[in-house]
Formats: structure tokens, C-alpha cells, sequence
């Protein structure tokens, strides 16, 4: 009589669990690493040797300055402040537009997490915003420009409020799959080993839904810096979104390539830093 | 076929567990829809250091029950009680081992056995001292630092134990714990658990959906019909222990089988 061999599928577990096959599938190994960024350089050089090939058919600094008149003017305003009267540094104006968006994307985090813990766990509460989140979700924060001016005029509170208002459907959003996504199991698994609902809930269903909440971070961090420009379209007189308007209306081609530079590399760094906090919070992708 | 009498309780102990005519049922996604129901009117005790398997088809309402003694979810009828108290919630005295071994994956092998002392805030050296010698017990020594997702599918399963049994539960409450496993380590994991039960002596609830297993590992086998759940028949399991996996070829063995297979098949 042989054993009755059950054929079962190793099934899905939590979240962490599962899926590092197909990452380590992915190739992580120090061989691919070097490769992808050979191949990424490859495609920065490419990029810039095609931009100073259209420049210099062009020859109009004006449409498109060349890439060495771009990163000569990027580093003169690093310590030259524009505008040239009671101006900044691209430094200090890179500081005001960064904290900016860190004091709407912080706000909008806490926001968007309370407001997405309360919804998974309150049925009646995400009946009630679901709805309300579906219709302002794709509206683009641009839209609300006008309307945040008659309300609050034009110092920093509308600025904050624009940051905030695109950050918090996607945290929102981000927080409610996330819990949603821990399987009951695990909590029931940290309450029979004696967890109150209160630990049970921080060690087990917070702690388990942190990784992807720290992704709607990032996600949420990325769309604050996308409308950074439109943000300070508003009366401002500094930041980088600043810059890029002024410049643009001057003409100053190489100086509004700059400010998109410095955006770029923010957010870049901003980014990493998240990444960072990621590969943290989930040792499956260390 | 031998109904719920067997060996004569050990005089004054108070039974491991008690359910009497426990009902549970579940109602639709729709309010229109039928009220399923999980179990009706279902009575079972468990003697104190004693191995039940619960066997039966699936849906039958296995793991409901399980869920009620653990606390996750109370009955609509009837009572559940373990050591003479009434199930109000799960706690530690009642260890709970599911299918996937629901490890937490953001800690290490040995700060998810600390778990359940951190979360009741006792934890001591002591502790700390027994949580590794149980993963030294269950052949994680090396494996203290690794994560959840660095362990085999039977390293997991193992740690899930030492993690249990750290809180010194008076009963291990078992659903399916290694039917998503291959058949070498699901041998392996039913040989290191009767070896520790043996050693223990702890009550366990062990659902499964095996026969054999069932027949190798129980005491008795409470063998449930389909919906609603009921217990049909408890049958008694007298074959000498300690037993392994050679005693699977006995002819005692596979009479007794056909005897918990009848039971399952036959029709009220
Ligand atoms: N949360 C739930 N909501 C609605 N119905 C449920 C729920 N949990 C279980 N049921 C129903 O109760 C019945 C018993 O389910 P249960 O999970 O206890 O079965 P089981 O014996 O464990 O089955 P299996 O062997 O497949 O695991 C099933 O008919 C199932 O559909
Ligand atoms: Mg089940």
C-alpha cells in the first residue's frame, strides 16, 4: 500500500512569501548588475549625444542650447543666484521646491494612511469615500489652481494644499489594497500567540502591509514632483518650478533645462531614499 | 465500528475539549441567498494528552471548527469549551498550526518564535534560552538569523512549531498542517510530530483529509459528514505505539482504513 501522495502546489502565502522565486528569477546576480548599468549609461550617453546632434543642426541656443552650454549654465547657478536681483541659487531654490513637497507629501502620507487604515477596516467608512475618492482621483491638481486662489490666495497654503490633494487619493489607495492584502491568517496567527487586537493589528496587519504602502509612497512622491511646476506657477518667487517659468518666459533656454535637471536629480535622490526605506521594511528583496 | 465510548477516561481529568451541539452557520454574499450551514448540532470530547484526527470531505465544516477552538470565531449554538472554559477568543494555551505556516516574513527564524513572549511582554532570558533550545529540537540551530522566505517549504513548517510551542499550549489545534507539502518531508514532519507529542504530551486536534494519515497518527479518528457537519463516527485506533511509517504496511493497518473509509463513504 504506497502513501496517498497529495499533489499540491506550493500556495500562496503572505505577501512576502511567495513571489521571491520570480524575483530572484530576475537576476540579481553582480554579472547582470554591471550589465544593466553599462546598458543604462549607454543610454544616457546615447540621449545626450542625440540632443547635441539636434542642437547643433539647429543652431539656435534659444530652441536647443548644446549639452556643455546646459551644464555650464546649471553650474554657474549653483552658486549664482537668479534672478540676478534678490535672487537664489539653484541650491536654495532646489531647497524650497524640496520642502515644498516634503511638508504636502508628508501630510498627505498620514493623511492618506489614517484615512486608508479607517476605510479596510470600517465597511460603512469605505462605502462613503470610495465613491468620493473614484470621482477627484484623475482630476489633475492644475485644475484646482484657480479655485485654491480665491480660497487661500497666494502664499504657501494653496502650494501645500496642491502637493497634498495629489498625494492623498494615492496613499489612500495604496493603504486600503495593502491591508487588504494581508491574509486574516497572519493576524489570526500573531493573536493566538497572544497578541491583544491592538499589538496584533501594528506587529501583524500594519507591519505586513508596510512594504507596499512604502511603494505608494514613492508612487506619491514621484506625482508631487511631476506638479512641482504647475504648483509654483502660483505667484511664486522661488523654487525650481520658479526657475523653469521665469526662465522660460526669458528665454533662457540653458537655464530652463537646468531647473529640469535639478528636478530630475531630486528626484532621483528622493526616490532612492525610499527605495532604501523599502528593501528596509521587506527582507525578501534585500 | 466503534462509537464515541473507548477507553475509560482517566478517572476525575476533565476532558481537553468539549463541544456540545455546536451549530454554526454562514449566511450569503446576498441577502437572498440561502443561510449555509457549517455545522449542525455537533458534539465531540477530547480526553487530555490524547491525538484526534477530525476527517472528512471537504466543506463538511473541519476548519470552522477548528476556527471556534482557537476563538477566531464564535458558534451560534451550543458550547465549546477547552478545560472546562468556555472558548472566548484565541490565547496562547491553545497553539494554532495552519496549512502554510504563516510565518512572519519580515523577522527572523528565532525572533518569530519570540513572537508570542514579546507580544505578552514576557519575555525573559529564560525564554529566550527555551526558544533556542526549541529550534535546536526541531533542526534549526543554523537557521536562528534566516529569514521566513530563506527556509524549505519543511524548514518553515518546523519553525512554525518552535514558534507555537514556545508559549507551552495545553493543546495544538492542526488544519491540513502538511498537505501542501511533498510526501518524503510530509513523512518526516508526521515522524517529528509524534515525536513530540510523545514527549510533550499535549492534546492535539489534527484535521486532515488523508486516511492514512489519519489511521498513522491518531488516537481516534472522528470521521464528519457533509453538510451540515456532524461527527458519524469516532472510530478507536488501537494499534501499539509508538508507531511509524513500516506500520502503514501491517495488515491491521489497512483493515483499519477500510473501516475509516466505509465510515467516510457510507451514506447516513
Ligand atoms: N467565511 C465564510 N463565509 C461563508 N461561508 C463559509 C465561510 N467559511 C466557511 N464557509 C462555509 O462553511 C462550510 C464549511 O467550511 P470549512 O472551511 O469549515 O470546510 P472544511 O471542512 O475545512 O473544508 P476543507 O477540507 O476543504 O478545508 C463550507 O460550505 C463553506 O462554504
Ligand atoms: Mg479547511
Amino acid at each position: 500500500m504506497t502513501t496517498d501522495v497529495v499533489v499540491v502546489v506550493e500556495p500562496a502565502t503572505s505577501s512576502g512569501q511567495t513571489s521571491t522565486a520570480s524575483r530572484r528569477a530576475a537576476g540579481r546576480s553582480r554579472g547582470g548588475s554591471w550589465r544593466r548599468l553599462a546598458f543604462g549609461l549607454l543610454g544616457l550617453i546615447l540621449t545626450a549625444a542625440v540632443w547635441q546632434l539636434v542642437s547643433y543642426v539647429k543652431g539656435d541656443p534659444v530652441i536647443l542650447p548644446s549639452v556643455q552650454r546646459t551644464a555650464s549654465t546649471f553650474w554657474e547657478y549653483l552658486s549664482q543666484p537668479y534672478p540676478a536681483v534678490q535672487g537664489k541659487t539653484l541650491w536654495q531654490h532646489a531647497l524650497v521646491s524640496g520642502g515644498r513637497i516634503l511638508a504636502g507629501w508628508a501630510a498627505g502620507v498620514v493623511i492618506g494612511v489614517a484615512v486608508g487604515g479607517v476605510m479596510a477596516s470600517v465597511s460603512f467608512v469605505r462605502h462613503l469615500l470610495d465613491p468620493l475618492i473614484e470621482i477627484t482621483r484623475p482630476l489633475p491638481p492644475l485644475a484646482f489652481i484657480p479655485l485654491f486662489i480665491v480660497w487661500f490666495g497666494i502664499g504657501e497654503t494653496p502650494k501645500f494644499l496642491l502637493i497634498l490633494i495629489g498625494v492623498v487619493p494615492v496613499m489612500i489607495i495604496a493603504t486600503v489594497s495593502a491591508l487588504d492584502a494581508v491574509p486574516t491568517e497572519l493576524v489570526q496567527a500573531g493573536r493566538s500567540l497572544g497578541a491583544s487586537p491592538l499589538w496584533a493589528l501594528l506587529t501583524v496587519r500594519l507591519r505586513s502591509a508596510l512594504p507596499p504602502i512604502i511603494t505608494g509612497m514613492r508612487l506619491a512622491m514621484g506625482g508631487a514632483w511631476t506638479s512641482i511646476v504647475a504648483v509654483e506657477l502660483i505667484a511664486a518667487t522661488s523654487g525650481l518650478g520658479y526657475v523653469i517659468n521665469n526662465a522660460g518666459v526669458n528665454l533662457q533656454t540653458p537655464l530652463v533645462l537646468s531647473g529640469i535637471l535639478a528636478i530630475s536629480v531630486l528626484g532621483i535622490v528622493f526616490d532612492g531614499l525610499l527605495r532604501l526605506l523599502h528593501r528596509f521594511a521587506d527582507p525578501t528583496t534585500r | 465500528m466503534t462509537l464515541t465510548q473507548g477507553l475509560p477516561v482517566s478517572t476525575a481529568a476533565r476532558p481537553a475539549v468539549e463541544l456540545i451541539g455546536v451549530k454554526k452557520h454562514f449566511t450569503g454574499r446576498s441577502r437572498r441567498a440561502p443561510k449555509r450551514v457549517a455545522l449542525d448540532g455537533f458534539d465531540l470530547t477530547v480526553r487530555p494528552g490524547e491525538f484526534l484526527c477530525l476527517l472528512g470531505p471537504s466543506g463538511c465544516g473541519k476548519s470552522t471548527l477548528l476556527n471556534m477552538l482557537a476563538g477566531f470565531t464564535q458558534p451560534d449554538r451550543g458550547q465549546v469549551l477547552t478545560d472546562g472554559e468556555p472558548v472566548t477568543g484565541p490565547g496562547p494555551d491553545r497553539g494554532v498550526l495552519f496549512q502554510t505556516p504563516m510565518l512572519f516574513p519580515w523577522l527572523t527564524t528565532l525572533d518569530n518564535v519570540l513572537y508570542g513572549p514579546r507580544a505578552r511582554h514576557e519575555l525573559t532570558a529564560e525564554t529566550r534560552r527555551r526558544a533556542v533550545e526549541l529550534l535546536e529540537t526541531v533542526g534549526l540551530a543554523d537557521a536562528h538569523d534566516a529569514f521566513p522566505h530563506e527556509l524549505s517549504g519543511g524548514m518553515r513548517h518546523r519553525a512554525a512549531f518552535a514558534r507555537v510551542l514556545v508559549n507551552r499550549p495545553r493543546l495544538l489545534l492542526m488544519d491540513e498542517p502538511f498537505g501542501a507539502l511533498d510526501a518524503i518531508t510530509r513523512v518526516a514532519m508526521q515522524r517529528f510530530l509524534l515525536h513530540l507529542w510523545q514527549r510533550e504530551q499535549i492534546t492535539i486536534v489534527f484535521v486532515t483529509h488523508d486516511v492514512e494519515e489519519a489511521a498513522l497518527l491518531g488516537d481516534r479518528v472522528c470521521v464528519m459528514s457533509g453538510s451540515p457537519g456532524r461527527a458519524r463516527a469516532v472510530i478507536e485506533v488501537d494499534l501499539p505505539r509508538p508507531r511509524s511509517i513500516e506500520d502503514t504496511e501491517t495488515l491491521e493497518f489497512v483493515q483499519l482504513k477500510r473501516r475509516i473509509r466505509e465510515a467516510l463513504e457510507d451514506d447516513h
